[in-house]
């Protein structure tokens, strides 16, 4: 692969989004990959820079995935790569080829029944604008599977790396709360 | 556009669906599952990307733009320049005064704040216009910079005399009075910071122009593009089905909007740009910093003799941002002498904009802290410092409130709080490193009052459609609206769909100001009204209606059926009678504007704020009311600051679905929080740049800083402030809230912090 020429620092030794500073640019690798997706496998022909959340959200149309920083701040763009919760915006589409990864577009039952944690959010209210929201159901759903849920202080910390301007957070810990409970019986 | 089918659990009343019921929202199963598409997730043919270029001074010239190494780089389609862009016409703003100039570019030569948008490439992916506009060399003739109020260049400002307040003698009143207090209170550059970044589509077919956008107000923003580019208001469509938050930051069209409009024109390809996050800290106005002083003259049981307060707000060196800092010192308070002025200072900055109760939230600030620190010269409760000099009346207007429960509210909360368990001195309460402290604020923001049209049509199958241009941004409009026709036409409530946010659709004024249930509310209300009179009309007096022989004066619709208010008679589905009467649909557009208004000043109803109605017009002071209780732990070593408890009684008349206004309240609340104890735009003093602007340095409030926060409404319907009787909720809740944290604050440790936000080394 030609990756290297992205790799490399350039003389000056600093990147410019990626761009030596010298004014060079890369010539554009093209990679071609598979990238199973809601457990469906999807093929794409993208440049190497492209991040899994710029895949998913102008390549594949799954818009659910949400950009609010890309700069993995904010948690929005949270998606789970083998079960485990990814900012997808720092994760290169590269990356995660061979890997299972689920969006916000599959985490319901094929015949449309929502997970406890959608449930458990729209009963609780624990959203207002519903941008952040994707984000912090996939977060949710793995500080559940983490065992993080076992109090509300103990969600409030696992769940702090998902911004939420619109204030939702005690709705959000007692959706979590609630939904813990219900996946445990 | 968007449809929302309505599903909820079959054990659901329809004490739940009707108005002031708890249903949850509407548009929740899209958002949850990832379906609901906002502005700029259209998947559009042949769409390109934009990026924007920022200058990377505060005050100065550009001198020379080198653009070779962009043009040549992969994928890139244009790059535009002051000197490349299409000339735009000005456009009026949003009073629909005329423009200053007759001539716009969004690219400037003149720059006047660090981040102002000099270039902008084009290129056929989002990672070739990153790349390519890393390789834009701009060079600029600098010239010194006012960076921020405190800057030595600021000066005093320009008085803006529309601000200023008087009655009686207030300075000297102050001079005579027994107890004088006197402090100055200072709040920073605040930023919205929503969640979804600002950004549009534009695609241009021929001479109509769409905008897929995320906008507080379509019809506003329509008609600066329409100005702009010289065609019909009618020629802009824009749409906006849902917003990813707002926080008055959304209501404008802004330079970055034209600069993918005029791209989009030159290209004739639909184009797409995105604020990065840094660039929402550049590219438009959050809250204005402020610098206030109030000054408090009281007898010695405490009864206020007089206020006298200045206040001074930073605004752009090319436009104007006033932030009304009297607006809360002149009516929260009974006092005979009372005086406020204001200027505004010219400092090297974007406009800065609306954010969240502009004008009322610092304004609270300052007169909500000063009479805490009264109350402690004085050795009175702060709560019952407050209820000593309760304004039975507006003092400023001098007029009947329309409905005022703070009493109520400052009962309620005291008593869920636990108030009179209170030990009144400073550091008195501790618990083990932890100095505890308990502090109080009211809080208040007016009820503004605009009018507004809504479309309701009655399809052939029993389906209701509400249409209107207004938007939902996470207060919860799809859902009230949903309950409104429900309750009205007397259907189920999941008979009908609501769409908003296109600007097609019935018009609407701004979605901002607490005004957009009020007044939709109203508007639907009126659209189905004159549907259901048309329904029965149509049953009472249609020969092929089974009605018609029933010699009644009039019919009932519950449930979805029609029958005689005795219920003699036939009982008949709205379908069943559309059917026999052979209609395919009634429709209705109902709008509160009176009779006689032209369709100019219909337009301007819709696209300006200049026709919102005072909230004294008439007899009566509209606003609503909040009392806050905080309890903070401060470490007495360190001087970290946490909230551990909120309690906040609100008045905001009557709720039309409590789970929705509860969630504001406490969202306002915790942006509150925020404000109080983490968020300050931090200028860089050589270069006039935001250094914080992102989410790791720009702190917002964490999940893991907020604690269990306690509503409690007090409202009573306001029949003067709205047609179904709501005030205002999603503004209120967070006024006063910073004042609560800061009083606390000094009730735990003993010291005043006056300078926002109250972060550890003012404390240690």
């Amino acid at each position: 692969m030609t990756s290297q020429t992205i790799i490399d620092p350039p003389e000056d030794g600093h990147f410019r989004n990626g761009i030596a500073a010298n004014g060079s640019t890369p010539s554009p690798t093209t990679l071609s990959l598979h990238l199973t997706i809601n457990g469906e496998t999807h093929a794409l022909d993208i440049e190497p820079r492209v991040t899994l959340l710029d895949a998913l959200r102008e390549r594949l149309h799954l818009t659910g995935t949400k950009k609010g920083c890309d700069q993995g701040q904010c948690g929005a763009c949270t998606v789970h790569v083998d079960g485990e919760r990814v900012l997808a915006c720092l994760t290169l589409a590269a990356q995660v080829e061979g890997r299972s990864i689920t969006t916000i577009e599959g985490l319901a039952d094929e015949d449309g029944t929502l997970h406890a944690v959608q449930a458990a959010f729209l009963e609780q209210d624990a959203f207002q604008c519903g941008y952040c929201t994707p984000g912090q159901i996939m977060s949710a759903v793995a500080c559940i599977r983490e065992g993080h849920a076992g109090s509300d202080e103990e969600i409030r910390e696992y769940m702090a790396g998902n911004l939420c301007r619109c204030g939702a957070y005690p709705n959000i810990v007692a959706a979590v709360r609630q939904a813990a409970q219900e996946l445990r019986s | 556009m968007t449809v929302h089918d309505i599903k909820h659990a079959a054990s659901d009343s329809a004490r739940l669906e009707a108005v002031g019921g708890r249903l949850s929202r509407v548009d929740g199963p899209a958002k949850i599952t990832g379906a609901a598409h906002y502005a700029v997730e259209q998947q559009l043919e042949g769409l390109t990307h934009a990026v924007l270029v920022g200058a990377t001074i505060a005050a100065g010239k550009v001198t020379a733009i080198d653009t070779r190494a962009a043009e040549t780089a992969p994928g890139v389609l244009a790059v535009l320049t002051p000197d490349t862009i299409m000339e735009l016409r000005g456009a009026s703003d949003w009073f629909g005064k005329a423009p200053a100039q007759p001539t716009f570019s969004p690219l400037v030569r003149e720059v006047t704040f660090s981040g102002q948008h000099v270039a902008a490439v084009v290129a056929e992916t989002f990672e070739q216009a990153v790349a390519a506009a890393a390789l834009v060399k701009v060079w600029y003739d600098e010239t010194p910079a006012i960076v921020d109020l405190s800057d030595g260049k600021a000066g005093d400002g320009i008085p803006i005399e529309a601000m200023t307040k008087e009655w009686g003698d207030a300075e000297a009143a102050f001079a005579e009075a027994p107890v004088r207090i006197c402090a100055a209170y200072n709040t920073p550059r605040e930023f919205q910071a929503a969640m979804e970044p600002h950004g549009l589509i534009a695609r241009w077919e021929g001479d109509e122009l769409t905008i897929w956008e995320p906008s507080q107000w379509l019809d506003g923003m329509a008609r600066t593009y329409a100005e702009w580019f010289s065609i019909p208001f009618e020629n802009v469509r824009l749409v906006s089905p849902y917003i990813g938050g707002g926080f008055g930051s959304k209501a404008l069209a802004l330079a970055h909007s034209a600069v993918a409009a005029a791209a989009a024109k030159m290209l004739d390809r639909p184009v797409k740009l995105v604020l990065n996050r840094p660039q929402n800290f550049t590219s438009y106005g959050g809250r204005a910093a402020t610098r206030q002083t109030v000054a408090i003259g009281a007898d010695r049981d405490g009864k206020i003799q007089s206020i006298v307060h200045r206040g001074v707000n930073e605004t752009a060196v090319d436009g104007m941002w006033v932030e009304p800092l009297g607006s809360v010192t002149s009516i929260m308070y009974a006092t005979p002498n009372f005086s406020s002025k204001q200027n505004v200072v010219r400092v090297n900055t974007v406009v800065p904009g609306a954010k969240r109760a502009p004008g009322e939230n610092p304004s609270a600030f300052g007169i909500e802290c000063a009479i805490d620190e009264l109350a402690y010269e004085l050795n009175i409760d702060p709560m019952e410092m407050r209820l000593i000099n309760y304004a039975e009346q507006d003092p400023h207007a001098k007029k009947a409130w329309s409905t005022r429960q703070l009493r109520e509210a400052f009962a309620a909360g005291a008593e869920a709080f636990g108030w009179a368990r209170r030990s009144p001195q400073p550091r008195s309460m501790r618990d083990g490193h932890q100095l505890v402290g308990w502090g109080v604020a009211a809080g208040t923001y007016p009820v503004r009052r605009a009018h507004g049209e809504a479309v309701v049509k009655l399809l052939s199958d029993g389906s209701v459609v509400v249409e209107s241009s207004s938007i939902d941004m996470g207060q919860g409009t799809y859902t009230i609206l949903a309950q409104t026709a429900a309750e009205t036409l007397g259907v189920p409530v999941e008979n009908v769909t609501v769409k908003l946010g296109d600007s097609h659709f019935a018009r609407a004024g701004v979605t901002g100001g607490s005004r957009l249930a009020g007044v939709m509310t109203g508007a639907v209300h009126k659209a189905a009204g004159q549907a259901l009179d048309e329904l029965i009309g149509l049953a009472l007096s249609d020969p092929r209606s089974p009605f018609q022989k029933l010699q009644s004066n009039t019919l009932v619709v519950r449930d979805g059926r029609i029958a005689s208010p005795r219920g003699e008679g036939p009982e008949l589905l709205i379908a069943e009678l559309m059917s026999a009467v052979g209609r395919d649909h009634i429709e209705a557009k109902g709008d509160t504007l009176p009779a006689s208004t032209t369709p100019e000043e219909r337009y301007k109803n819709y696209t300006t704020i200049a026709m919102s109605i005072p909230h004294t017009e008439g007899d009566y002071s509209r606003h609503s009311w909040c009392a806050h209780f905080v309890e903070v732990r401060v470490d007495e070593d360190f001087g970290t600051v946490r909230v551990s408890r909120v309690v906040s009684a609100l008045d905001s008349g009557r709720l039309y679905n409590p789970k929705l206004a509860e969630s504001q309240w406490k969202g306002g609340i915790i942006m509150g929080i925020g404000q109080a104890l983490l968020e300050e735009g931090i200028v860089d003093r050589r270069h006039g740049r935001i250094v914080n602007g992102n989410f790791a340095d720009y702190m917002l409030p964490t999940n893991a800083d907020i604690p269990d926060i306690q509503t409690i409404s007090v409202g009573i319907p306001d029949p003067h402030s709205s047609a179904l009787g709501g005030k205002g909720v999603g503004e209120l809740a967070i006024v006063g809230i910073a004042p609560a944290i800061a009083n606390a604050v000094f009730h735990a440790k003993g010291k005043r912090v006056r300078d926002l936000p109250i972060t550890l080394e003012k404390l240690i």
